[in-house]
Parts: structure tokens; C-alpha cells; sequence
């Protein structure tokens, strides 16, 4: 008895060890190029990241640069939505991580949306500064907001250009999103503003985790609308419609670096390299690298991240 | 806690019709998984049992077929069997066959070699030793091979969640999407007490069937 049990319990504790060794990101392994030597008592800067391609993609481009100024970092990315990603920056497990400026305002300071890119930045730096003492960065001006999309041909097959004209059809077309979506304050919102049916994000509402299976379904018609991101991209490779918010509902979302106040001044030199790195991720520029992610090419995240800013002389 | 469990009871109150139309499907999906995986399971392990040889390598094949994770199992068959309640009804199949199986299987092995060469000797058939002594003498067993896979097929039915599936997952995938306590208690919670029943009632008539057959012998 006491026999066996000691084996049960060495067997399980070795298959737990090969699925943990099995299912460790890839995304987390060190890039193969010698990054520049760091001063060794130097603690590296943890960068971490939500759980989407986008967002890896940019964590990425920040250690790379990073890496080349000579700071050491470590990758902590894939955390999950944004309370992982925040709590994980609050709690002092990574030192910075990169968000949405709309994110910011509306899911963790829980503020009303603001209209103009500016007024979104100030409020969020205003406001992470004295409840979280954490700094944003200068923002990229690419902008990822919430989205609709149908396949060209269905679009057409409807006469639906604009949100306001799918809202004819709204009762009886099947939507496809993330789980969160129909939950979402701005959902309600986008519902209230445009007077949507209530079945869009009820009965008709079909929950799909990630956006491959999404587009896959969308392609397949198993679903009619899509909820997309701007910058996803799948709307150019797949030439899908992107219906227009015609009432300008959905607001601006740019990314930028969050990072804890004490992690940068420690290290001042983050704040100037990846200020220099945001201006080159514009709409078209971030759709091309999403695409070569998500699209047939299924290149590797790290690959692309450092092919580009290899492309732009901004890294060696 | 009580005040997170009276928050959750709320959004509960606020979307009722979600939530059975959730709760509906779940057991459909589970039932459905349980009932293909008996009318497999069954026959399957009467006839290994019988079949020495090959018998314990199509148990180990199936045990092997307990290792696959059904959150790849799901991504696997999604391509083929496209979204929704096909591809997760597969996936919650495939993890519910072995236990029946295996049960099956080693109830049937279990019968005393002296009560069947005595069945045989009365002048009986095969097929009245299976129906009649075999079967009788293994439905302990049995039973508990479904209470295994139904607590496992319950649990595990929350990943159809994941691939436009439904049921009860919906709530878990949202409120760990929206870091909210709440929404994710309104899935977890009934889940956990569906398995929780599934076990209780089967583990009964186990017992129930065990006691009945000392009392027999």
C-alpha cells in the first residue's frame, strides 16, 4: 500500500513535470542572438503582456529594444486579459507591460470614455500616477479599436456598410466574440446608441476564445459578424468589411508602454529607447506584422518582431 | 464571501434566461457524452474481457486515450467538425469511453472462474452466462466506471465554452476574462454540485448494488 503510494505520487509529480515542461510558451524562450552584456549586479527589467498576438507582438519589439540599449530583461509574456496583466504590474511581479490608453480609462480606472487621443493620455497618466504610481509612456499611434466585420460577400449580399445599417438585421444575424464582450460596459453602450436588438449578444451571441477560431467561423459561416480590432490582421488578409462606426461610437485605443514608477527610475534609459520605438507602429504597419502572426505564413512572434526592427535600422 | 456569493446570486437574478439556456445545454452536452460512451463502452469491454489477448492491449490503448487533454482534443477535431456542440460532444466521448471500458473490462474479469465453469456445467449458453451470471455479478463495477466519467464528462463540459459550445464554461471564460468573481461562481458553482450529484447518486446505487450481491451470496 505505502508502496504504491510513494509510486503514485513519483508518477504523478513526473507527468506534471512533462505537461509543465510541454506547455511552456515558446514566446518565453531567450532570443537566440547574444543580446548586449549588462553590468551583472543589474536586475533585469520584467516585460510582460496580454494574451494576444498584438500584444506579444509589441512586448516583444520593447525587450528587443531594450536588449539592444543594453538593458537585460526578462520575458514574462501570455499573462491573460487586462486585470492578469494589471495585477501582475501592481503587485510588482513585472516592471512594465504594454495597454491601451482606452483600456486604462474604462476597464481598470473605470472612467467615462473621452474623445480625443490627448484627453484619453492625460487622463490615464493623471490618474495611473496616483492610484497605481505607474507611468505611461508615449503612446503609438496606431489605433486597435473595437470593430465589426463581415465577409465582403455577405456585406454586400445585405447592403451593410455602417453600423447603423446592420441594425435591421441585428435580431436575426449570428455575432461572434470574445467571452467578455456582450458583458462589457461599452458593449451595453454601442447596444444603447444604435439601438441594437437585444438578441445580438444574447441568444444570437455565439462565444469563440480565440480570434483564429472567430475568423474561422466567420469564413465558414457559422457566424455572420465578427467582433474585431482594428489593427487585426485577418481584415486585410482575408479582405473582409469593416463595417464603418458611422455614429463614431467606439473610442480611440493606442498602445503604449505602462511601466512602474521605482523600475524606471532605476532605469531612466527605458523611458528614451522606447519613446524613439513608438512612432514606427502605425495601423498599416501593425495589421502587416499581425497578419505574418496570425496569418498562413504562422511565423514565429519573435521572428517578426525582430525582422522588423531589424528592417527599420532600429536594433543591430 | 457570503457577500461575493450574494453578488453572484445577483447576476444570477439578472440573467436567468442565460443562465438555463447555459445550464440546458451542459447536461445535454454531458448526457449526450455519457450515453454514446455506454452504448461504446459496454459491448467493448464484454468483448475484451473475453478476448484475453487482445483484451489488454485495447484497455491500454483506451487508458493511453485518458492521457490526451480535451482542451487539445477540441482543437484537434475543431477543423473537421467545425464550432459549437459537434466538436466538444467528441471531445467529452473520447474522455468518457475508458472509464466505462476499463470498468467493464475488470468487473467481467473479476466474475470467479469456478461460478462461470459452474454456470457452463448447469447447461448454460454463453449468452445466458453474460446475461445471467457475468453482467449480474459486474455491475458494481460498471456502475462506478459511469460514475467516474460522468463526474469527469460534468467537469469538463465547461471547455465547450471555449469553441461556441455553450454551457455552463461560458460563465467561467467570462468572469476570468473580466477578472470578476461573480460571473465566474455563477458557472463554477452549479458545476461543481452537478458533478458532485453525479457522484453521490451513482456512488449509492454502487454501494447499493455491492450489498445486494453479498447479501446474495
Amino acid at each position: 500500500m505505502v508502496r504504491s503510494l510513494r509510486f503514485f505520487v513519483a508518477f504523478t509529480t513526473l507527468v506534471g513535470l512533462v505537461l509543465a515542461a510541454c506547455s511552456a510558451p515558446a514566446q518565453t524562450t531567450q532570443p537566440t542572438a547574444v543580446p548586449q552584456p549588462a553590468p551583472a549586479d543589474a536586475t533585469p527589467v520584467r516585460i510582460g503582456s496580454k494574451n494576444f498576438t498584438e500584444a506579444i507582438l509589441v512586448a516583444e519589439m520593447y525587450a528587443l529594444a531594450l536588449e539592444d540599449a543594453g538593458i537585460r530583461v526578462e520575458r514574462k509574456f501570455n499573462l491573460g486579459a487586462t486585470p492578469v496583466a494589471h495585477t501582475a504590474l501592481v503587485n510588482g511581479e513585472i516592471d512594465l507591460y504594454p495597454e491601451y490608453t482606452s483600456t486604462g480609462l474604462l476597464e481598470v480606472l473605470k472612467q467615462a470614455p473621452i474623445a480625443d487621443a490627448r484627453g484619453i493620455l492625460e487622463a490615464v497618466r493623471k490618474g495611473y500616477e496616483e492610484q497605481f504610481q505607474v507611468t505611461w509612456l508615449e503612446p503609438s499611434p496606431f489605433n486597435n479599436t473595437n470593430a465589426l466585420a463581415m465577409t465582403r460577400q455577405r456585406a454586400e449580399e445585405l447592403g451593410i456598410r455602417t453600423y447603423s445599417d446592420l441594425v435591421a438585421h441585428s435580431g436575426d444575424l449570428k455575432l461572434g466574440g470574445p467571452p467578455e464582450f456582450p458583458e462589457r460596459e461599452d458593449t451595453k453602450g454601442l447596444m444603447a446608441a444604435y439601438g441594437f436588438d437585444p438578441k445580438f449578444i444574447e441568444e444570437n451571441f455565439v462565444q469563440l476564445d480565440t480570434g483564429a477560431l472567430r475568423y474561422e467561423a466567420l469564413t465558414k459561416g457559422d457566424i455572420d459578424v465578427v467582433v474585431a480590432f482594428g489593427t487585426d490582421g485577418q481584415i486585410n488578409g482575408l479582405g473582409l468589411a469593416l463595417l464603418e462606426d458611422d455614429k463614431n461610437y467606439y473610442p480611440i485605443y493606442q498602445i503604449a508602454p505602462v511601466i512602474r514608477q521605482d523600475a524606471l527610475a532605476a532605469n531612466p534609459q527605458i523611458a528614451e529607447t522606447l519613446n524613439r520605438l513608438a512612432p514606427l507602429l502605425t495601423n498599416d504597419v501593425m495589421s502587416g506584422l499581425n497578419w505574418q502572426v496570425d496569418g498562413p505564413e504562422k511565423k514565429e512572434i519573435a521572428d517578426v518582431a525582430r525582422t522588423f526592427l531589424q528592417q527599420q535600422g532600429f536594433i543591430k | 464571501m457570503i457577500d461575493l456569493l450574494l453578488d453572484a446570486y445577483q447576476y444570477f437574478l439578472a440573467n436567468q434566461s442565460r443562465f438555463w439556456t447555459a445550464a440546458t445545454q451542459h447536461l445535454w452536452i454531458s448526457s449526450a457524452a455519457l450515453a454514446i460512451s455506454i452504448a461504446a463502452g459496454l459491448p467493448l469491454g464484454i468483448w475484451t474481457a473475453h478476448e484475453a489477448r487482445i483484451g489488454q492491449w485495447t484497455i491500454n490503448l483506451f487508458g493511453a486515450l485518458r492521457l490526451a487533454p480535451s482542451l487539445a482534443v477540441l482543437f484537434l477535431v475543431q477543423p473537421y467538425l467545425g464550432i459549437g456542440t459537434m466538436p466538444a460532444l467528441v471531445a467529452l466521448t473520447l474522455l468518457a469511453v475508458p472509464p466505462v471500458l476499463i470498468a467493464t473490462y475488470a468487473g467481467i474479469r473479476a466474475v470467479d472462474r469456478g461460478v462461470s465453469e459452474a454456470a457452463r456445467g448447469m447447461g448454460m449458453t454463453a449468452g445466458q452466462i453474460l446475461w445471467r451470471v457475468e453482467l449480474p455479478l459486474a455491475l458494481p463495477s460498471i456502475v462506478g466506471g459511469v460514475r467516474t466519467a460522468a463526474v469527469e464528462v460534468i467537469a469538463s463540459a465547461t471547455l465547450a465554452a471555449f469553441i461556441g459550445g455553450g454551457g455552463l464554461g461560458i460563465f467561467i471564460t467570462r468572469g476570468y476574462a473580466l477578472f470578476d468573481t461573480r460571473i465566474m461562481l455563477v458557472g463554477a458553482i452549479p458545476v461543481a454540485l452537478l458533478a458532485l450529484m453525479a457522484e453521490l447518486s451513482l456512488g449509492w446505487m454502487q454501494r447499493r448494488l455491492a450489498s445486494g450481491l453479498d447479501a446474495a451470496t
